[in-house]
């Protein structure tokens, strides 16, 4: 078996894992899946695209790639507006459909249904604007490098696995040791006794869908710059992203960020081994065999 | 009406034909006139389904009101949201699930005292561990692990960490052996001692008419008798009214 099939799982393995910490937050907050959560990374991707094209037509050198890397400084700066932007986009699915949901107090299936239209609508705009056709943050070509033991791995990869670790334990100190992050956890575990302590409810959801969405656009940019920028990125991460999420138990973030790596990595393995056209199945046969041993999953609260 | 040492006959708490529950056509709390003192314990009894719980959580902001008014130092709180409430120095102490079973000690604390000036937390954590020995032990053991009496010490010490006016309990006795039962209630007693007014909901009938100024009983989510402690608990009709509608819970009146 080639071993190359574990740098490739672990890039995966990133992406998918950046996105479950957004979805585990979420659900455990609000309390329902989010089906839309997919169009996080695909609207952080495109955002990204559009604010990093502009920033290039604005100040040519910041096209000019930095290092060793395939892009300039335009696309970490135009990353960073995304976050926030995708944030907002978040922000304002909330005012308009899930918080008035809420306010009703609307069955879990209905907010379930609500975030699959939502999930739809979202993507069609991004295919209206831009059109189905893959795009790129760059067409610079990379070289990999050799890192022993017979695997490559390119300059843009290694920093996305970087990236992708140092966010994950920012998230971790968020959560642990701020007020916000014990709030939240406050939130998560019991929405009427935070109110009485005094926590704000409605504010901890507001910065919850922030995080969230920000950890998607991130996976979204990163899968736009290794692989490519298409309306259905997110889409197709979405049973990847819920398998993740369910393995490593609702709510809990170290739990999914692993659970994303033994997904992607069991993605790459299967696609060696069996071939890709199985790598789908892979998200599916995980997230059944959660749900029928350990439906808490890995760090999972007992129910 | 014989008061304790610390009252004045200022009203802390006021609810005027207050009717709450959970759903909108639904009636639980169903016109409840109460006045509380300054300084005042008051115990409020009634038998299982009475709406105690339902009454108190709607006063704390957790069950809809449907009409009439509460007012706390003579202003109307009847709409301020959950969390503000404590804000205006009333403390709820919930029934059930009232500690974060995930979080350690201290972060149960640290999460009630976010309310307090940023240089006051650490001070004001450090004199409630001096007030319950037991938390300040091993302040990060998760609070899931503590006992029951451990358990409702953590959730009035969370309450007390922002120096309320009005300390709202329910139930803090269920499920605790009498002699921690005895060591809540002295608690309790020194807290409504140092100003605290404190309303008391209770299914422990001698123990808490033994520390309550007042008591009031309440029956299908309307008050049916209210009298000093004192006389109450010598009154036949309590015992009555309470036994009556309440045989699976006998074990609080002896
Ligand atoms: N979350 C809820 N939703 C709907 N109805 C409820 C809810 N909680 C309680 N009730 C109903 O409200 C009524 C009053 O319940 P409540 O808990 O206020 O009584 P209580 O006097 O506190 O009883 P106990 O002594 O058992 O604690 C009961 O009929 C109960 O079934
Ligand atoms: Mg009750």
């Amino acid at each position: 078996m080639n071993p190359q099939f574990l740098v490739d799982g672990l890039i995966a393995g990133s992406m998918i894992g950046l996105g479950a910490i957004g979805i585990t937050l979420t659900y455990s907050i609000l309390r329902f899946a989010n089906f839309a959560h997919g169009e996080f990374l695909s609207w952080g991707a495109y955002i990204a695209l559009a604010l990093s094209g502009a920033l290039g037509f604005l100040f040519s050198a910041l096209k000019t790639p930095v290092g060793p890397f395939s892009f300039g400084w335009s696309l970490p700066l135009a990353g960073i507006l995304a976050i926030l932007l995708t944030g907002m986009l978040a922000l304002l699915l909330d005012a308009i459909l899930f918080g008035r949901l809420r306010a009703q107090r609307g069955a879990v299936i209905i907010m379930v249904m609500a975030s699959f239209g939502a999930s739809l609508a979202l993507r069609s705009v991004l295919e209206f604007i831009f059109t189905s056709k893959p795009a790129y943050y760059t067409k610079a070509l990379q070289i990999a490098v050799n890192i022993g033991g017979g695997l490559r791995v390119t300059p843009d990869q290694m920093l996305a696995l970087a990236l992708t670790a140092v966010v994950v334990f920012a998230i971790h100190l968020l959560l642990t040791r701020t007020g916000i992050g014990r709030s939240m956890r406050a939130v998560s575990e019991n929405p009427a006794l935070a109110g009485v302590v005094g926590i704000d409810v409605r504010m901890v959801i507001r910065a919850v869908w922030i995080v969230g969405a920000g950890l998607a656009c991130i996976a979204g940019v990163m899968a736009g710059l290794l692989v490519q920028i298409r309306p259905y990125l997110g889409h197709d991460l979405l049973l990847p992203l819920f398998a993740a999420a369910i393995l490593g138990g609702i709510g809990s973030v170290p739990g999914a960020m692993l659970a994303g790596l033994i997904v992607g990595l069991s993605e790459a393995a299967a696609v060696q081994l069996i071939g890709a056209e199985w790598r789908a199945a892979i998200s599916f046969v995980i997230l059944v065999a959660v749900l029928l041993i350990r439906p808490r999953g890995l760090f999972g609260r007992q129910a | 009406m014989t008061l304790g040492g610390g009252t004045n006959l200022v009203p802390a708490l006021q609810t005027r034909s207050l009717i709450a529950g959970y759903e909108p056509d639904m009636p639980i709390v169903r016109g409840v006139d109460l006045s509380v003192l300054k300084g005042e314990l008051v115990v409020l009894l009634g038998p299982n389904g009475a709406g105690k719980s339902t009454f108190v959580k709607a006063i704390a902001g957790l069950v809809p009101i449907h009409s009439g008014t509460v007012h706390l130092d003579g202003q109307d709180i009847t709409a301020v949201p959950v969390h503000n409430k404590i804000r205006r120095g009333l403390a709820f102490v919930p029934q059930t699930e009232n500690i974060f079973a995930t979080m350690s000690i201290y972060e149960n604390l640290l999460l009630a005292a976010a309310m307090a000036p940023k240089s006051e937390r650490e001070r004001r954590i450090s004199t409630l561990f001096e007030r319950f020995p037991d938390l300040a032990s091993r302040p990060s053991r998760l609070a899931g692990q503590l006992s029951g009496g451990q358990r409702q010490m953590l959730a009035v010490a969370r309450a007390l960490i922002v120096h309320p006016s009005i300390l709202i309990l329910d139930e803090p006795s269920a499920g605790l052996s009498p002699k921690i039962v005895a060591e809540v209630f002295t608690m309790l007693q020194d807290i409504n001692k140092s100003g605290v007014t404190i309303i008391l909901v209770e299914q422990n009938v001698r123990a808490a008419l033994a520390i309550a100024d007042r008591a009031i009983i309440l029956v299908e989510g309307k008050l049916r008798h209210e009298g000093s402690a004192a006389t109450l608990a010598d009154d036949p009709i309590v015992a009555k009214l309470y036994l009556g509608a309440s045989a699976t819970r006998k074990a609080g009146v002896s």
